[in-house]
């Protein structure tokens, strides 16, 4: 009895899904109705913000993005919302769902989002997308850009080359505990974005110190904080006295590493430094939130571009964090430099990486 | 009393979103309506349902048969490389010949992984809780080789690590019409995991060898008694429920991303362990219990975008449902320990 009864559940879940496809034509009207009731006189601008599996409070580019979009609300009167995704499968739905609610913006935040903004965005003409570190690519892998998405990115290296300055210049004079001359990267998954961080970084320690030994490694995740920290108990086992970690979620722990071994490490995307005082030197700083910030407001203004735009250290998009106590004045000056250096042109840091795993 | 640790957790997860400063009513009525409020979004729900539904089996049908299977995460890791590696390969092969080759490739390395932990605890006593466990590891990170700069990775892997799409014969077809439900990824693997769901029925409860198996699980000694060789229905029993693992990472590859990605499964076999446990291993249990984890995932999402209540919370509630349930077994156990054991039916 009870195994009919569960039956007839199952059978009446199917129906329910199948039936109800009939009305699927009309529910979406509804829906785009009841968004926009609040608002008597004018529609309020809706942003939607779909972050990737890093999560929010990866203290990191997530949450970064998640910044524009809370400033975005706030100066500007939007109506905003944010999802995470628990898994790569949940892309295209989390995205999907801001869509089908007749959202103005929708923000895929990440490299890893790339194919499946391409795939919502191509159903849904009349809204905004816009894609923080890639561009759409179709099935194929190949990058194709949309009428109706804009491609937000930034210049990694740039940053990458700054806070390489810093860690050339304290490795090659051996400042505190810097003494092993040899530093060290932990990327999270090989993806361009991480890598050019990492290229821009590699570049400046051979050019400011060419002595000094690179180690880099990859903790092949962006949310396991132990992976972090397994590569970078290894890399400190080495030598390294100076860890930059690219890896989301999963560079926590690579801190947490250099903070319990008493070496210095280097935060990525947001100001980390409060995250480990007196570990953490410095940031490589990627303002995603000002790309967040700047898409929802050009929106607003209509003045919105699809394509890439380009987020690099002349219109401060990239930079580099606070600076520690124990970072000498010659490493800050030389970081500030090199700095005017890239604005003006002099300077342009390799996207490649020089050292490989 | 499943029912009654679900209600539990949900009563305790209105504290959460109190203490957050929502309302927990409004908030369970978005979660509710992200699962099922639309047809989009029942599809969706679905979608997440049906791997739970046969990592939930392969779970089950190990429990059955006496042993814990932890390893069904890995077993479907496995299930969804050998797939795509055979969807990608043969991927110019028409669907009538592809498709049941991706199939069996899926379901039999999926078998094929398990019987190995089977027969370490079969021949040599080694625990297949330790022994699955470090298989999840293993497949882990064989699979970032594969997929990073290794022998599976594709040229154009959209910068990620991936392999190569599968051949469009391997694809299971989306079931519902764009016209009924628009944009629906809705797949065939639907059917496969509800056929999955008869056998599981049929093989335990209508087959020789399923009365053997359960005996096992019931009491290792009596069976071998009464002439059933525990040892080879260990390995037969993990095999199956390899199998089960193997076919839900085929369908997650064949149905969903139509090639592998690395960390793709995002712990189907681990939120397996809870579906089965809170099913009861039963076949309709298991469906329910999976449905309702394929619910909190899709629907949470959803309250987390219109009553702001982080998505982290269905995560919390699921943990306590299983908490329940533990404490439930305990219980059990401890009164089973103290008392005359009683004379079990093979229910």
């Amino acid at each position: 009895m009870k195994r009919v009864f569960a039956f007839l559940v199952l059978a009446a879940t199917v129906a329910a899904a199948c039936g109800g496809g009939n009305t699927a034509g009309t529910t979406s009207s509804p829906t785009a109705a009841a968004s926009a009731s609040p608002a008597p006189t004018a529609k309020p601008i809706q942003v939607g913000l779909v972050t990737d599996v890093g999560g929010l409070n990866d203290k990191s580019f997530n949450q970064a993005a998640n910044t524009g979009r809370l400033n975005a609300e706030k100066d500007f009167g939007l109506k905003t919302s944010v999802i995470e995704s628990k898994k790569q499968e949940d892309y295209v739905p989390n995205l999907t769902t801001f869509a089908q609610q007749n959202y103005d913006l929708v923000i895929a935040v990440g490299f890893l989002m790339q194919n499946a903004a391409w795939k919502v965005a191509k159903q849904f003409p009349n809204v905004k997308f816009a894609i923080i570190d890639g561009a759409p690519a179709n099935d194929a892998g190949n990058t194709e850009n949309l009428p109706n998405v804009a491609n937000l990115f930034f210049k990694e290296q740039e940053a990458g080359y700054l806070v390489g300055v810093v860690a050339a210049t304290m490795a090659k004079n051996k400042v505190g505990k810097a003494t092993h001359n040899t530093v060290c990267s932990m990327g999270g998954i090989p993806i361009p974005p991480v890598d050019r961080y990492m290229a821009g970084y590699q570049d400046a320690i051979k050019t400011v110190s060419p002595t000094t030994t690179i180690l880099i490694g990859y903790s092949n995740d962006f949310v396991d904080q132990q992976k972090g920290k397994e590569v970078g108990l290894n890399q400190i086992s080495k030598g390294c006295d100076i860890l930059f970690q690219v890896a989301g979620g999963s560079g926590l722990g690579y801190i947490a590493a250099a903070k319990e071994k008493g070496v210095y490490a280097i935060g990525v995307d947001v100001d980390q430094i409060d995250v480990a005082p007196g570990t953490v030197i410095t940031s490589a700083i990627k303002r995603v939130d000002k790309a967040v910030y700047d898409t929802s407001k050009a929106v607003k203004d209509g003045t919105f571009k699809a394509g890439d735009s380009s987020f690099n250290a002349t219109n401060d998009g990239v930079g580099y964090g606070k600076l520690d106590p124990v970072v000498p004045a010659d490493a800050k000056a030389a970081t500030d430099k090199a700095l005017a250096d890239i604005k003006s042109g002099a300077i342009k840091p390799k996207t490649d990486l020089t050292v490989k795993p | 009393m499943p029912i009654v640790s679900v209600l539990f957790a949900l009563a305790v997860g209105a504290i959460f979103i109190l203490a957050s400063g929502h309302d927990p009513i409004s908030a369970y009525i978005d979660l509710f309506r992200g699962a099922f409020g639309t047809p989009y979004d029942i599809t969706e729900t679905l979608i997440q349902t049906i791997p739970l539904i046969l990592a939930g089996l392969s779970v089950a049908v190990a429990f059955r048969t006496g042993l814990f299977n932890i390893g069904a995460e890995s077993q479907l890791l496995v299930g969804a490389v050998a797939a795509g590696a055979v969807g990608a390969r043969f991927g110019f092969l028409p669907g009538p010949i592809l498709f049941p080759m991706v199939l069996v490739a899926g379901i039999g390395a999926g078998a094929a992984w398990a019987a190995i932990a089977g027969y370490l605890k079969a021949a040599r006593g080694v625990n297949e809780v330790i022994t699955t466990i470090m298989q999840n590891y293993i497949v882990v990170f064989v699979i970032h080789w594969l997929l990073q700069n290794g022998p599976m990775t594709a040229p154009n892997a959209l910068g990620t690590p991936a392999s190569a799409p599968i051949g469009d014969g391997a694809v299971l077809p989306i079931i519902i019409p764009n016209e009924l439900v628009p944009l629906t990824r809705l797949h065939a693997g639907i059917f496969l995991a509800i056929l999955a769901v008869v056998v599981f029925w049929f093989v335990l409860w209508r087959t020789p060898l399923g009365y053997e198996l359960r005996a096992v699980g019931l009491g290792p000694r009596a069976a071998a008694q009464a002439g059933i060789d525990p040892r080879s229905r260990t390995v037969i029993a993990m095999a199956i429920a390899g199998g089960f693992a193997g076919l839900a990472g085929m369908i997650q590859v064949t149905g969903v991303f139509h090639r592998v990605f690395d960390g793709f499964s995002a712990g189907y076999g681990f939120d397996a362990i809870a579906v089965a446990l809170l099913g009861k291993n039963s076949p309709i249990g298991v469906v329910l219990a999976a449905l309702l984890f394929g619910a909190f995932a899709r629907g949470g999402s959803i309250m987390q975008a219109n009553a702001g209540v982080s998505a982290q919370l269905v995560s919390v509630i699921e943990a306590i449902v299983l908490f329940v349930i533990a404490a439930e077994l305990i219980v059990r156990i401890i009164a089973r320990r103290r008392g005359p054991k009683p004379l079990e039916a093979i229910a």
